[in-house]
């Protein structure tokens, strides 16, 4: 048996498209048939409206799924994407692979909400959603360097520096601190883009970095210093 | 030493520069900076790099995120509930244990879910006359495959989609009604204008990358769903999703949501310089960012219901199809599909889809007929509602000057007014 199609319901004999205006809050469940939404009627009349779900904070929104109504998800999707795309964009500097991914880190928190705990805040717990599923993608694509793991990576590094050593009116100043966050090695890279991009506090880089405040103190210093060298001459210049 | 040096410097000027000294540090690092030239130069870098990475550039909303996620979401719940059971899984050891093994491509099995007709009034035929007392096994495929970005876009605007080009012959979509859609099988119309390719679109309305990213996105879907909405099967059945014309008007309002102001006025004058079955009027002035609202396009039927075409019979009827092993197929057995689809062409296009003589008890109207030129379905089933409120857009049939065939084979007739007289005409 076929799910009813979202926001619809199987057609009565008499009026069977009679079925009232579709799509544009649906959210589709990972229930089994019948249970779409997993929600009782009584249960969808006493549903807030879309503009009371929009002023809730995540707390709220988080509770409300796991009280069954899937639909409040896309209000989270709404409020987090941007930071999530521009997380995943200053690691990958790839605006065309970071969309499957943000799909990937949006679908692995749509199949773990039901679990939050009200631990951490819920952007934190995204963050780590998205920083895990970052070290998986960079290990897939074998950027991790296992051997020089403290040094910048030879290639990007020779890349930036034959373009940084054109005459300063031709340098794209975003495109070569872009090289140089990309030339960083994955943890370094990660626990800046983290500090100086997102804004994050040390205490939620640790949370989601899962490891010591002393680990992401250091982290940071060594992206830093690493970083100062190979834009130095952008530096000097600014 | 040197270097140790260095590496605690650095760690106490990160330390300062984002505030997270201690008292003690915070003293030694003063010190430090007003003793040591290399440790000022050090913070001014730090300082610079700071700004520079905090102004990097940063993507921005992406409006339509949701809707491809969603779709995303869709998908995977689909593979989740189409992944077998336990049972499931062993089922063909079981089968083959009782020396009956089924290999059915395509993996088809359609119920037929009528009821009910009205014999006395010369009703169509119904599920008693369709082989093996409603319940037909055999193999669908998709009419259309691999429907690439200019068809797509050529869909959602004009309604037509090309289906031959030997025959020349296109798929049309009318909003005939307030009542319903007429999907015709016919002769490329002769205005060989009407036609819009992607690029043509991106030159005349200029779409923002963002945008067209956006719509990029929405033509995949439209894709999607125009490859599970008609089918072709054994025996020249041929299957319509009754609304997939739903998709015209949703892809135009979907389209026109994700444009500037500006841009929506180059965009209608393109609809209307192809005779677009729809026309977009801005209701109040500018629109939002926020307020944008995109119509989800249903990836499947409604309810799986088709209306299946033969020879002889039309009937409205719900069929469980695996779209995913479909497409599977699809993509390993091009070859088969295209004889499929030339074999099943002839059959249009010959006289051996005479008019069907009544309607189906559902949907509320239905006619089906054949001449050499066209192979005719009309459907009355209301249209999807569209919440517009949010987007100031009016996206609206459009009066027409396409000539549209008639019940009588060889003749023809204007329509110039898109109200229900056009349709009564014509079903007359």
């Amino acid at each position: 048996m076929a799910l009813p199609l979202p926001g619809a319901g199987w057609p009565s004999k008499n009026k069977p498209y009679e079925i009232g205006v579709r799509g544009r809050s649906f959210v589709p469940s990972f229930t089994k048939t019948g249970e779409s939404g997993s929600m009782t009627s009584d249960k969808i009349q006493h549903r807030p409206s879309a503009e009371v779900l929009k002023e809730m904070d995540d707390e709220a929104l988080i509770k409300q799924f796991q009280n069954g109504n899937r639909e409040v998800y896309r209000f989270l999707v709404e409020r987090h994407q941007e930071r999530i795309r521009n997380l995943l964009f200053s690691i990958f500097h790839d605006s065309d692979y970071i969309e499957d991914l943000a799909q990937e880190v949006f679908i692995k928190a749509y199949q773990a909400l039901p679990h939050f705990r009200f631990e951490a805040s819920f952007y934190t717990w995204l963050y780590r959603i998205a920083v895990n599923k970052s070290r998986d993608e960079l290990r897939k694509k074998k950027i991790r360097r296992f051997f020089s793991f403290q040094t910048l990576d030879e290639g990007i590094e020779n890349e930036l520096n034959k373009r940084i050593s054109v005459p300063p009116e031709d340098r794209d100043t975003q495109e070569l601190v872009s090289l140089g966050l990309k030339a960083l090695p994955e943890k370094f890279r990660i626990a800046v883009v983290l500090k100086d991009i997102d804004g994050l506090t040390y205490e939620e880089i640790a949370k989601v970095m899962d490891c010591e405040l002393g680990t992401v103190k250091s982290r940071i210093s060594r992206a830093r210093s690493m970083l100062r060298k190979a834009l130095k001459p952008l530096l000097e210049e600014v | 030493m040197k270097k140790m040096n260095e590496q605690r410097m650095d760690e106490l000027l990160s330390q300062y520069v984002d505030g997270r000294l201690s008292e003690n540090e915070l003293k030694e690092v003063e010190a430090m900076l007003s003793e040591n030239a290399s440790a000022r130069k050090r913070l001014k870098d730090l300082l610079v790099l700071k700004d520079l990475l905090a102004s990097k550039q940063k993507l921005t909303q992406d409006i339509g995120f949701w809707t491809r996620f969603s779709a995303e979401l869709e998908r995977q719940n689909q593979i989740k509930q189409n992944a077998p059971s336990f049972t499931r899984k062993f089922m063909p050891a079981l089968s083959a244990a009782a020396a009956v093994v089924f290999i059915v491509a395509g993996s088809i099995v359609y119920q037929n879910m009528i009821k009910q007709t009205d014999q006395s009034t010369g009703g169509i035929q119904v599920s008693e006359d369709v082989p093996n007392s409603g319940r037909m096994q055999g193999q669908l495929m998709p009419f259309f495959s691999k429907i690439d970005k200019d068809r797509a876009l050529q869909f959602s605007l004009l309604g037509t989609l090309p289906i031959d080009e030997k025959s020349k012959t296109e798929l049309r979509m009318d909003k005939q009604s307030e009542k319903g859609y007429r999907i015709e099988v016919a002769k490329d119309s002769k205005n060989k204008a009407n036609t819009i390719t992607f690029d043509r679109f991106i030159a005349e309305v200029k779409p923002s990358s963002r945008q067209k990213r956006l719509i990029d996105s929405l033509l995949e879907l439209t894709s999607r769903r125009i490859e599970s909405s008609v089918l072709i099967g054994e025996n020249n059945v041929m299957a319509i999703a009754p609304d997939l014309p739903n998709i015209n008007k949703m892809m135009v309002t979907n389209i026109a949501a994700c444009l500037e102001p500006y841009q929506r006025v180059q965009f209608e004058r393109l609809l209307e310089a192809n005779d677009a079955p729809y026309t977009v009027t801005v209701k109040n002035g500018t629109t939002e960012a926020e307020n944008r609202v995109f119509q989800r396009i249903p990836q499947l039927p409604r309810d799986n219901r088709f209306v299946i075409i033969t020879p002889d019979t039309m009937i409205y009827s719900q069929i469980q199809i695996d779209f995913d092993s479909m497409r599977k197929q699809m993509s390993e057995d091009v070859r088969a599909l295209e004889q499929r689809r030339e074999a099943m062409l002839k059959r249009i296009l010959s006289k051996d889809f005479n008019r069907l003589r009544n309607s189906s008890p559902y949907p509320q109207h239905g006619n089906a007929f054949g001449h050499e030129e066209f192979f005719n379905v009309e459907i009355i089933v209301p249209a999807d509602e569209i919440d517009q409120q949010q987007m100031h857009l009016m996206v609206q049939p459009r009066v027409r000057k396409r000539i549209m065939h008639t019940v009588s084979p060889g003749s023809a007739i204007e329509i110039r007014d898109s109200k229900d007289s056009a349709l009564q005409n014509i079903s007359r």
